[in-house]
């Protein structure tokens, strides 16, 4: 048996169709407690691990456990421990929002004085009280979502998996979404494992990220520590008219090591980090460059992606620039 | 009551709400055999006077068995395509993720089919008491039929479901259906094997359809038989036990392929 309680752990995981390797030996320990993303484009290999780790895929090869049990030996025990929501939100158009939770519970064992308790703090939780007794077909994208969070977490599960769970939804149902999981994660230490092909999300809502692609893990460690390493910040400044680029040029040198930028503007990697913007600045002023513009970019996820695979995550969304920590909201 | 039976009937009553719940989807099937019941018993009401025809007081009493076993047919390949919607829209992934028994995913569809078909039974014997139709075995007679009738459909039910654990595909479920319909008709339920000859009444004859809607047949026009209703029953049993069979062997099938 490895790790207990919240930890998910994996060995070697191979998941092959055909001749198709899926998943191509993936290694994993996620801490309980943990918000786990695992960031990648479509067909990298996310869904196939997570259904291995919910027990609705059996591995090709290696093991894993979650939340103590082995995921083929002991299918049940891990079922009993986990939430699971899938991609596309398996629930039932024809059935109310009540009657899933009541249908959940059972599925879970759960008494049916306890369930209807239980069920209405989840929907208040996730606010769908109002919307309860409505059927699920007439529900928008994000109340689905949230309706399946709440299915997932009917028995209080040790360990919620969630396969793209904001997928489709527009950003202020993302946002509110993200909500409920970190709220979630605070208060009950619900391990969270989430798999998005959003840089923003796995930047913004993950403790740590796995970059998966090809089946392939190709990064892992928190989001901040994979930028780090992927360099430092760029900082751009685009000339007034009639002002002399090349003598914008030489004060920043003394900043780091100059970049290519577009004409009318210089641009350096500032060694110092973004915290030494407020120098440059003072030392253009000192130099009596006009400036039109200032632009700082910092590194993504997309760029430890592409460092990575030599390739930008596809269906990705802009990352703006704003220091690590910093919701944007 | 017990965690399995408690799962048990929360996806039997699952499978019947959504059932009703989608009215398009489920009165077509209910009025296709009550119309055919409408018009032939129209049409042929004086072949109960041929000689060899079984003693009945009009064609309606001799139908009454065959709309109650079409009906049955159809509300039950329905609750097989449903299990294949189940499959594709990933809803039977939610079930298996949890750690509901593995066999109350099957028993509760096929148990829905067993409370729809008994119910849609009554509701044919009702529709034709308007129309003059009286059943020589009374009450009794009635709910042999009926049950039987809700076997019968139990059994189809898990038929089709293997078809769609099979195949995972609602249309492949209902590409089976010509197959079901030919059974129907190469067989005793619309007409008389008695009038029947050659190389069909063989069929017919060889035709378990044949001897479950006869037996159900005997409770209306001649009155209670309980050996008729036996062979009956020991039919409506064996369809029940060849398609739990098929249906338990394809789930267990996508199980060890899935998980």
């Amino acid at each position: 048996m490895q790790g207990t309680d919240g930890h998910v752990v994996a060995e070697g995981l191979v998941r092959r169709f055909g001749t198709i390797e899926a998943v191509a030996g993936i290694d994993l320990v996620i801490a309980p407690g943990e918000i786990f993303g695992f960031l990648g484009p479509n067909g990298a290999g996310k869904s196939t691990t997570v259904r291995m780790l919910t027990t609705l895929l059996r591995p090709t090869a290696g093991r894993a456990w979650v939340a103590g049990y082995d995921i083929v030996e002991q299918s049940d025990a891990v079922r009993r421990s986990i939430g699971v929501a899938l991609q596309d939100a398996a629930i039932d158009p024809l059935m109310t929002g009540r009657e899933l939770l009541a249908l959940q519970a059972v599925l879970h064992g759960i008494p049916r004085s306890a369930s209807h308790d239980r069920g209405q703090v989840l929907l208040e939780m996730v606010g769908l009280t109002g919307a309860a007794d409505r059927r699920v077909g007439t529900y928008s994208g994000g109340m689905a979502r949230r309706l399946d969070l709440a299915l997932s977490l009917i028995h209080e599960p040790q360990v919620l998996f969630l396969d793209e769970p904001t997928t489709g939804l527009d950003p202020n149902s993302r946002f509110a979404m993200w909500e409920e999981l970190r709220k979630l994660n605070r208060e009950r230490g619900t391990t969270v494992f989430l798999t998005t092909q959003y840089m923003e999300e796995a930047d913004e809502l993950t403790g740590r990220v796995a970059i998966i692609d090809d089946g392939r893990i190709v990064a892992q460690g928190t989001p901040a520590e994979l930028k780090a390493k992927v360099g430092l910040p760029t900082l751009q400044v685009t000339m007034g008219h009639g002002q002399d680029a090349i003598g914008a040029e030489s004060i920043l040198m003394r900043f780091g090591e100059p970049v290519p930028a577009p004409p009318g503007a210089a641009a350096v990697r500032l060694e110092g980090g973004a915290s030494g913007v407020a120098a440059v600045v003072r030392a253009l002023d000192e130099g009596k460059v006009l400036l039109e513009g200032l632009e700082l970019h910092l590194p993504t996820l997309d760029d430890v992606f592409q460092e990575a695979t030599g390739r930008r995550l596809e269906g990705a969304e802009p990352v703006t620039a704003e220091p690590e920590g910093q919701p944007q909201r | 009551m017990s965690v399995a039976v408690a799962q048990y009937a929360a996806l039997s009553r699952r499978s019947l709400v959504t059932t009703i719940r989608q009215p398009r989807a489920f009165i077509p099937p209910i009025l296709f055999p009550l119309m055919f019941m409408a018009l032939s018993s129209a049409a042929f009401d004086r072949t109960t006077q041929l000689p060899g025809f079984p003693p009945s007081d009009s064609f309606l009493q001799f139908l009454i068995c065959t709309t109650i076993v079409q009906g049955a047919l159809f509300a039950s390949i329905a609750a097989g395509s449903d299990m294949a919607h189940d499959i594709e829209e990933g809803f039977f992934d939610r079930l298996i993720a949890s750690p509901v028994a593995r066999t109350s995913i099957l028993a509760g569809r096929v148990m829905g089919s067993f409370v729809f078909g008994f119910f849609q039974a009554w509701f044919y014997f009702g529709v034709a008491a308007l129309f003059g139709l009286t059943v020589e075995g009374g009450f009794l007679g009635m709910l042999g039929v009926t049950i039987v009738a809700a076997m019968f459909a139990a059994g189809i039910a898990s038929i089709a479901s293997a078809f769609a654990i099979r195949t995972g595909s609602s249309e492949a479920v209902l590409g089976a259906f010509p197959l079901l319909f030919s059974l129907m008709f190469i067989s005793g339920l619309f007409f008389p094997r008695t009038l029947m000859d050659g190389w069909f009444k063989t069929a017919a004859t060889i035709n378990p359809l044949s001897h479950m809607v006869e037996g159900m047949r005997a409770q209306v026009i001649t009155g209670l038989d309980v050996s008729e209703w036996l062979s009956a029953v020991v039919i409506a049993a064996g369809f029940f036990v060849v398609g739990l069979t098929l249906a338990s062997l394809a789930l267990r099938r996508r199980l060890s392929v899935s998980s």
